[in-house]
């Protein structure tokens, strides 16, 4: 591309500034979101109610100038990191799990670090590491990419850093696979085995009580992961084992009617539901702004997925293709998987809302990929379009 | 450069709208949740998120007859600090240790300790309370609390009875009418955080306390004052156990007074009335306090003696087996079966006829009239005035008459029930059937309450007591009173006799059991006028030092009752 520039000297380059409003107006929304489910609790705690506001803000703006850098900058640029970005990204979950440099916290092994203020969760850089070796690979592959050959290869360099993050963070595995799914069903040219492979899940979802209870007996998994199925089902019954987390969240949504209580009048967030700023910052955002807000945020996500759609369909080329269907597949699934969570539509696990909760390395790496996105967006020539 | 192609695109289309749909199908879960289950949900974070207060609802109020007030609330203050919201500890110490006079060490404490709130004193004066709050000391608070106070203090204390620190009725009548005295709590709920901290700037829901009715008595302050000092005078006197003073309207049941002396502090029931011997355990403290608070009248049962053969002639004269004129002798004893029973006249009466039997109540007189009944007929005399059951005396713990069962009564047992030995009754359970049989033959119910009046003074219940006509015939009825009039004119009652009015009564002396033991019960029931009965009244006094027949010793004291009461109740002298 740089040989054709020359030639091309008046080319005007697009750059998609709907979808870089979209991620503006969600970080500041989450911001908003973070001060007022993260004040009460946080004055009460650490005596500064704007703790996590200011952290967040500072994170926000360093991460957002990260973004313009990095989507200014051609995404065939970083083709030459993908090896790094792999092994690094292998690195790095190994020293989580196995060396010292993981820190625990609330039980979970996921952060990297040497101390509580200088780490970060490697699972974040994971995940867009594998958007970038996908995109690769199957560039690379083109045409054999629907070889079963090809597809072992796709998912079978997605398995090592896969499983590193499966062994503690179930629910970033998930999304891992998902990605590396949802790039791969693009790629391909073939629509069936997507087909049946849907249909299996469907069926694994309805069997996943009975299933589970096998997997239990036969040792597979752990007697919590059943008593998550169970709270899932009948929170109010299985109160005890978790069912009382998942209530709180429920108690805020339903308490949200149609317009909600008003901005700041959640009484969920006052200690009842556990560090509402986080995971359960949705539940919040309902209790809060009802319905109607809960409703108007999805379409915003729902548009910034069209975006992508958007600049995947007209990227200049397979790459930029891919990773902006990468980009898509991850905040689809997270969004989903968020909101599937709090609405106790799927059993409980820890998924953040991307820009919406509070987390400094999934919104400095969700930033950079957006750089990405926008980066590829960069690429397009109008001509083309 | 490997081209994005057209299939790619439409698998881009087919991933977006999957996830399309999916976000959607999140859209409808909320509006499912969040309209469908709102209420739900609502109801249950509100239960969780509200804190409960209670307001105290104030108990009702007891008046007597006359509208005196028996039992009612006073305004005490419960003085707490909340240790977050002190700001001048040493200031507050020393204000509320002089206010409260409580020990500066003891005030110090509860300051200094670190709690959500620290109550220092309970039941403190109104006047204290306001005392403190015009001190304005942040995180002293005052909250008003309502106390059941007694007036009267000792008055009737044993019938009123008390309440405890809910504010619930304990003995006496605070117990039977609990459920229109107490009224219904209000509530104010607020808001709390998670960890039940209240919130700021969230509305009070507030649900206002229904104070409780008001029950209106048929005692009357000023019998029950009389018969209560008549009482005390005559206790102190014969260095007596225990005196009881029961004063009955015949003609409906309503008790107008009823004393027990000693009686106890109604504000300070959980002390005893006298200096108890020796150390006691908690336990054995109760046990005395349980003993204080027993209302003899009702709780405790006696072997009534003479003044049961009231009920003989009663039943005798319905039966038809004697008549005022029909002769007797009386040898001082009379041998029934192979047993010697004794009269309380060694010598003997001679001969007499009933009328003057009753007159001197000689026991051989009414030993006679006993077997001429016979076992199954006297039984169902018995029964049939309704000694077998409670009175149903608007009283808790009435006790029931202890009876010997009809098949295991010889004519020994028959010859000394004649004359009120070898059973026992409640001193009220005797009244009331005396009253019954003088006031033409109508079983009453003994009862205190009259009504109840709602919070404006209008009366929403008016209670009423059953009653049972012709247990006796107005003739016998008549002729019960004319002897009863006789017996206090010339006989053994004659020291209840009072110029100008007809009274008629009969005495007792009952040896309380063991037997020989010198203990005595002497008793006096006697009604005025004799023939047309207002109000009949029984004496009983417990353990007399000295002379003990109830002839000698109750009789004055309820002729002196008579002598103040009756002109107040309007009963003129003739």
């Amino acid at each position: 591309m740089e040989k054709t520039k020359p030639a091309k000297k008046k080319r005007k380059n697009f750059y998609d500034y709907s979808l870089l409003l979209v991620i503006v107006v969600l970080s500041c929304f989450g911001l908003v979101m973070i001060y007022s489910t993260s004040y009460y609790t946080a004055q009460l705690r650490l005596g500064d109610g704007t703790y996590y506001l200011k952290r967040q803000a500072l994170i926000l703006a360093g991460s957002f100038a990260f973004m313009l850098f990095i989507s200014k900058i051609d995404y065939h640029f970083w083709v030459k990191f993908t090896g790094l970005a792999y092994i690094g990204a292998l690195g790095m979950m190994i020293l989580v799990n196995f060396t010292p440099l993981g820190l625990e916290r609330n039980g979970q092994k996921r952060w990297l670090g040497i101390s509580e203020s200088i780490s970060f969760q490697p699972t974040e850089f994971v995940k867009i590491a594998l958007i970038l070796v996908t995109a690769c690979v199957i560039v690379r592959l083109s045409r054999q990419v629907d070889r079963l050959r090809a597809a072992l290869l796709i998912f079978g360099l997605a398995v090592p850093p896969g499983m590193l993050v499966l062994m503690n963070n179930l629910s970033s595995g998930i999304i891992i696979f998902g990605i590396v799914f949802v790039m791969y069903f693009v790629a391909s040219k073939k629509k069936m085995p997507f087909v049946v492979l849907a249909g299996v899940a469907v069926v694994l979802v309805l069997l996943a009580v009975p299933l589970a209870e096998l997997l239990v007996k036969a040792g597979f998994l752990e007697s919590y992961q059943l008593d998550r199925i169970h709270v899932w089902q009948n929170p109010e019954a299985y109160a005890q084992e978790g069912g009382f987390q998942v209530l709180q969240g429920l108690y805020a949504i339903g308490s949200g009617g149609l317009f909600g209580k008003g901005l700041g009048n959640s009484i969920q967030k006052l200690g009842f539901v556990p560090e509402a700023q986080n995971d359960m910052i949705f539940s919040i955002i309902c209790e809060e702004l009802g319905l109607f807000g809960a409703a108007c945020l999805i379409l915003l996500f729902l548009f910034l997925l069209h975006r992508f759609l958007i600049i995947a369909s007209n990227a200049p080329d397979l790459l930029g293709a891919m990773i902006v269907t990468g980009a898509m597949g991850h905040i689809a699934i997270q969004v989903i998987l968020n909101i599937a969570v709090v609405t106790n539509s799927i059993p409980n696990t820890g998924i953040t809302l991307p820009f919406v909760s509070y987390g400094g390395t999934s919104l400095l790496f969700l930033m950079a990929e957006m750089g990405l996105v926008l980066g590829v967006s960069n690429q397009i020539t109008l001509e083309t379009l | 450069m490997i081209r994005n192609r057209v299939v790619h695109k439409q698998k881009m289309l087919w991933a977006f709208l999957v996830c399309a749909l999916g976000v959607l199908a999140l859209i409808g879960r909320l509006g499912y949740l969040m309209i469908g289950r709102s209420e739900h949900y609502s109801v249950l974070a509100e239960e969780l998120h509200q804190r409960e207060r209670t307001i105290k609802a104030a108990r009702g109020t007891i008046y007597d007859r006359n509208g005196q007030v028996l039992a009612t609330n006073r305004t005490v203050c419960t003085v707490s600090v909340i240790h977050s919201q002190v700001t001048e500890p040493e200031r507050v110490i020393q204000v509320l240790s002089q206010l409260l006079s409580l020990e500066e060490d003891k005030v110090r404490k509860a300051v200094e300790k670190v709690s959500s709130r620290e109550i220092l004193k309970t039941n403190v004066d109104k006047a204290i309370g306001d005392a403190i709050r015009a001190q304005g000391l942040d995180g002293v608070k005052v909250d008003e609390d309502y106390k059941r106070y007694y007036p009267y203090d000792t008055l009737a204390s044993k019938v009123l009875g008390f309440t405890g620190s809910d504010n619930q009725g304990i003995i006496g009548l605070e117990v039977v009418y609990e459920e229109y005295l107490k009224g219904m709590d209000g509530k104010i709920l607020t808001m709390t955080d998670a960890s039940g901290v209240e919130l700021d700037g969230m509305a009070e829901e507030r649900v206002e306390p229904v104070p409780g009715n008001s029950l209106v008595l048929s005692l009357d302050v000023n019998l029950q004052q009389y018969a209560e000092q008549a009482a005390k005078t005559v206790m102190e006197e014969k260095n007596a156990r225990q005196v009881s003073v029961i004063l009955m309207d015949p003609r409906n049941g309503e008790i107008l007074a009823m004393v027990n002396v000693p009686e106890f502090n109604l504000n300070d029931p959980f002390t005893l009335n006298y200096e108890p011997e020796g150390s006691r355990t908690a336990e054995e403290e109760q046990e005395l306090l349980n003993q204080m608070w027993r209302n003899a009248c009702i709780n405790d049962t006696y072997e009534p003696g003479s003044t049961f053969k009231i009920i003989t002639m009663g039943a005798a004269l319905e039966e038809g087996v004697v008549s005022l004129e029909d002769s007797f002798y009386c040898p001082g004893y009379r041998l029934v079966e192979d047993r010697r029973i004794r009269c309380h006249k060694v010598a003997g009466h001679g001969a007499e006829t009933f009328l003057q039997g009753a007159m001197n109540s000689c026991n051989p007189v009414f030993i006679d009239v006993g077997l001429r009944l016979g076992v199954d007929r006297y039984y169902s005399y018995f029964k049939q005035f309704g000694l077998l059951e409670k009175t149903g005396v608007d009283l808790p713990g009435e006790a029931g008459t202890i009876m010997h069962q009809p098949e295991n009564m010889g004519d020994v047992e028959l010859a000394t029930v004649s004359f009120g030995q070898s059973f026992q009754i409640t001193p009220l359970q005797l009244i009331t059937t005396a009253a019954s049989l003088v006031n033409g033959g109508t079983r009453v119910t003994p009862h205190l309450a009259v009504e109840i009046r709602g919070s404006s003074g209008e009366i929403t219940k008016t209670f009423t007591y059953e009653t049972e006509a012709s247990i006796i015939s107005e003739e016998t009825s008549e002729t019960l009173r004319y002897i009863l009039e006789q017996v206090v004119a010339e006989g053994t009652g004659k020291q209840a006799y009072l110029e100008g009015y007809s009274i008629g009564g009969k005495t007792a002396t009952s040896e309380k059991l063991p037997r020989r033991s010198g203990k005595y019960i002497s008793s006096f029931l006697g009604f005025a006028p004799a023939e047309d009965p207002q109000v009949i009244g029984l004496i009983t006094i417990d353990e007399p030092e000295g002379v003990y027949y109830g002839g000698t010793v109750a009789a004055p004291v309820m002729a002196d009752i008579f002598a103040n009461i009756l002109p107040y109740l309007g009963i003129q002298p003739q």
